[in-house]
């Protein structure tokens, strides 16, 4: 193995809180001379400025807060090498606060430490991490048994505790590379052999560390090329990405997912110039022979086992958060590249890492790790992650915060490509002489809605007026379907009731797709109060569809009042008026937000305008 | 090129087209040193050949005038769209701090300037873990709130390729697309791609700069590496630190921190 050109392990060192995490790699960083004595200096004054012993920790805890309460709150990663090869160290907090941060170290690690305090015994944060590390794909440990020295090199007591976690280990499926006694505090067993413990017979820390193969075992080189982005460049359309899984050359066949349609490699695509094969972990580019619609988290695989597109499976999670989980509450799920709008439908169970018993019941807590079924209104490409773990995992987020990770276990749910594909021989299309794509590739741009909602007044029709006119001008096919207007003609036989509404909404979202069948992308302006009925028209084209949340407060719009309906609703002369007389839904997670109240017209058209380029332009 | 740094420029890459495709308005801090211009390289790979955002050098006007030389060299050269933007007088600037880092400070200040009047949601940095303490903390993508502050205690979660993107208006994010690189990987790397750098790195009379900041506070170290091989031998069996030669780091404990805390880079 080359020393200086190999790939650098990344080691994670895990275990409950005070165990001795940080001190462990400070202490084995300093007796393999890793530490500049620039550094060991500084450490020194850090020590005697807080009063205590000279503290290894501090070499990792570098924030304040850190050194200062003598914890580790947040993961931190330091660079070593020994005399075979180069590592990357990463630290992680045992605080149970902070097994977030635990998790953002520990996800990326290919060598897991898990270290117990042999004085104290196997802890709470020693089981939840290990379990934790299973769900993270890592499935073999070095255990390390940390302050041999406040036992006296006792061996019974080492032995007592280590089948302990050797048990528990076993129990989860998790492997034990090796069991090293130490004493961080002393340098015991870490970089040499300790004159105190001639009991133990196995390796130091450092020769089991030189001696862990981490080269993977790539059992399946089936291809995943989940879509990142697509790059209009000069003429050319280039769809890049990182390979999750298997290769990528010129020529070779495709299958898209979720659109099933099968397209060849036409060239590979890198800068300056690119080789001739790309693998497992490159970014990469490519451009297909024939003009199919590929859209950002997409996937491509080769023509034989294709990832599964499912809307419904189980999965693991971990829970980070103190907020409960909703049933009827949507979530955002990342996947790959992709994002969906999931329900989590059904708690299985929650795992009790103390002794693995599983509990039924619907109270999951901040850091429960549990088994649910998903729902997703669309069809996701994903993986079971037995087949492949980095295309079978994804977070959760709401509003504002990733609430979970999980893993995917597709096995008790059918696979939706396989039906299509039924469903499919089953129906003969009726060919168009000219399509979608031919007329997205004349006009340069994809076809799309933007539904603009929001309360009257608020300024939908001003601003799509005005980036209708600049984008017009910029050579798209760009058409604007107002509320009021259609009205006039199409809907003039409607009211304001919600039956009413319902049905405008609907027929207008018709039309709308009828634009799109010819190559436009419309604006649609409507105040459309009710989610459910926004969710209707989005599904009609849900791939086209954005939805724009033009925001201002009922003050704000009844301050302006152009139309003066604000006025004659207040007097009770019209009837279910959005803000006053009628419910405004606001959209839960709108593509776009464009606050009124806030922002100049300028600002606002210019937001749309260039969210419109950004997501429609080739 | 090795395994090694292969793996690397294929994650930078992958950032870098994370946060144009995730974030709406970026631009990339090009401070004119050897990381910033590993990243502009890698941005050029990522977007195959031209950089769809702007690049900021954030000017204290205190810089070496090779690097002035250099940044109007490379702006022709590069065909890239330049921001630049100036840094308040010391006299507006915290005047409890050290005063180094008083000095440095005026980056922060001219660097939030710059986001405001851009908007920009997110700004791409070029910072590394192996740096320095609290850079080694940091997250590939890293909010900072109105004021431009990082929150040490409150770090979003960021695992399995999957970060946050979802803040309120007021935040920008700060994207590291460097963060796993060693200053060794940078001079390989730039060896490797044959990238330009300015020649203060190179040994002159025995001296030369390991990193590149305001001439007042900045000072050459001792060494005889006058090509990047050389550096990178001297690297390979180096044991002071890279930033030895600023001297805002070495004025408190806390100093990096504070700075870092309130938005420094």
């Amino acid at each position: 193995m080359n020393f200086e050109s190999s790939e650098i392990p990344k080691i994670v060192i895990v275990g409950h809180v005070d165990h001795g995490k940080s001190s462990f790699i400070g202490r084995f960083l300093y007796d393999i001379q890793e530490i500049t004595e620039e550094k060991v200096l500084e450490l020194k004054k850090a020590s005697e400025s807080r009063g205590v012993e000279f503290e290894f920790a501090f070499l990792l805890d570098a924030l304040q807060d850190e050194r200062d309460q003598g914890i580790t709150i947040d993961t931190t990663r330091i660079f070593f090498k020994t005399k075979t090869r180069k590592y990357v160290f990463i630290d992680s907090p045992g605080h149970k606060e902070f097994i977030r941060n635990m998790i953002t170290g520990a996800a990326s690690a290919d060598i897991a430490v898990l270290i117990v305090d042999v004085n104290e015994g196997v802890k709470q944060q020693t089981r939840k991490h290990a379990y934790l590390l299973k769900l993270l794909g890592i499935e073999t440990v070095i255990t390390i048994y940390n302050k041999m020295d406040l036992i006296k090199y006792n061996e019974d007591k080492f032995k007592k505790t280590r089948v302990k976690l050797d048990n528990y280990l076993s129990d989860i499926n998790v492997q034990s590379y090796a069991s090293i006694p130490v004493s961080s505090k002393l340098g015991d067993n870490i970089s040499t052999k300790s004159k105190k413990m001639e009991w133990y017979i196995g390796k130091t820390f450092i020769e089991v560390l030189d001696s862990f193969d981490i080269s993977k075992n790539s059992d399946s080189e089936f291809l995943r090329f989940p879509v990142q982005d697509i790059y209009k460049i000069k003429d050319k359309r280039v769809i890049v990405g990182k390979i999750e899984l298997g290769k990528l050359s010129k020529g070779k066949d495709l299958i898209f997912l979720p659109s099933n349609e099968r397209v060849k490699i036409k060239t590979l695509e890198a800068w300056p110039s690119a080789r001739k094969e790309y693998q497992r972990g490159d970014s990469v580019g490519i451009t297909l022979t024939e003009q199919i619609f590929v859209d950002k988290g997409n996937m491509a695989s080769d023509t034989v086992k294709p990832p599964k597109l499912m809307n419904r499976f189980e999965s693991n999670i971990f829970w980070l958060t103190g907020k409960k989980i909703f049933f009827n509450k949507n979530y955002l799920m990342k996947i790959n590249t992709g994002e969906y709008q999931i329900r989590i439908k059904e708690i299985k169970n929650i795992v009790d890492t103390e002794n693995l018993n599983l509990k039924r019941s619907k109270n999951v807590e901040k850091n429960d790790i549990c088994e649910v079924v998903i729902h997703s209104s669309q069809l996701i490409p994903l993986d079971d992650y037995s087949f492949n773990k980095s295309t079978a995992r994804f977070c959760l987020l709401d509003d504002e915060e990733i609430v979970a990770g999980g893993i995917i276990n597709s096995k008790n749910y059918p696979d939706q490509r396989e039906k299509n594909e039924y469903i499919k021989k089953n129906i003969v299309p009726v060919n168009f002489s000219v399509n979608e794509i031919d007329r997205s590739i004349k006009f340069n741009h994809r076809p799309g809605i933007i539904w603009l909602t929001g309360l009257s007044g608020s300024g939908k029709s001003t601003i799509a007026k005005n980036v209708e006119k600049k984008l017009f001008k910029k050579n798209y096919n760009i058409f604007s379907l107002d509320g009021d207007n259609l009205r006039i003609g199409l809907n003039k036989n409607l009211a304001f009731s919600p039956e009413d509404r319902t049905e405008n909404i609907r027929r207008t979202a018709e039309v709308a797709k009828l634009f799109t069948q010819a190559g436009f992308i419309v604006l649609v302006s409507l105040i459309s109060p009710y989610r459910s009925e926004r969710k209707r028209a989005r599904d009609i084209r849900p791939e086209l569809f954005r939805e724009i949340y033009i925001k201002a407060s009922v003050e704000v719009c009844l301050k302006r009042d152009v139309k003066g309906l604000y006025a004659k609703a207040l007097k009770g002369e019209i009837k279910d008026f959005t803000g006053i007389s009628s419910p405004y839904e606001e959209p839960e997670k709108p593509s776009l937000i464009i606050n009124t109240s806030k922002e100049e017209v300028e600002e606002s058209v210019r937001k749309l305008e260039n969210f419109i380029e950004k997501e429609f332009s080739f | 090129m090795n395994p090694n740094l292969r793996k690397l420029e294929n994650e930078s890459i992958y950032i870098l087209r994370q946060a144009f495709k995730s974030i709406p308005n970026i631009a990339m801090l090009w401070s004119l040193g050897k990381d910033s211009n590993v990243m502009v390289w890698l941005a050029f790979k990522a977007f195959l050949g031209k950089i769809p955002f702007p690049l900021v050098h954030v000017d204290t006007g205190k810089k070496f005038k090779q690097m002035y030389s250099f940044r109007d060299k490379f702006v022709k050269k590069w065909k890239v769209n330049l921001i630049k933007g100036t840094c308040p007088p010391l006299s507006k600037i915290d005047p409890s701090l050290p005063p180094a880092a008083r000095s440095a400070a005026r980056k922060t200040s001219g660097l939030k300037n710059i986001l405001k009047k851009n908007k920009f949601k997110g700004i791409i940095a070029g910072i590394r873990r192996d740096e320095q303490g609290t850079r080694a903390k940091e997250r590939i993508f890293s909010p900072r709130d109105e004021h431009g502050n990082w929150d040490t205690k409150n770090q979003p979660p960021e695992f399995w390729d999957q970060s946050n993107f979802n803040y309120p208006e007021s935040v920008h994010i700060r994207i590291h697309p460097l963060l796993g690189w060693t200053e060794l990987d940078i001079w390989q790397y730039i060896k490797n791609e044959n990238i330009p750098v300015v020649d203060l790195y190179f040994s002159k009379n025995g001296k030369r700069y390991r990193s590149l900041g305001d001439k007042d506070i900045t000072f050459p170290v001792e060494s005889s590496a006058k090509t990047v091989d050389e550096i990178i031998k001297e690297l390979q069996v180096s044991k002071i630190s890279e930033r030895s030669g600023r001297a805002m780091d070495h004025e408190d404990e806390n100093v990096f921190e504070r700075l870092r805390s309130s938005g420094y880079m």
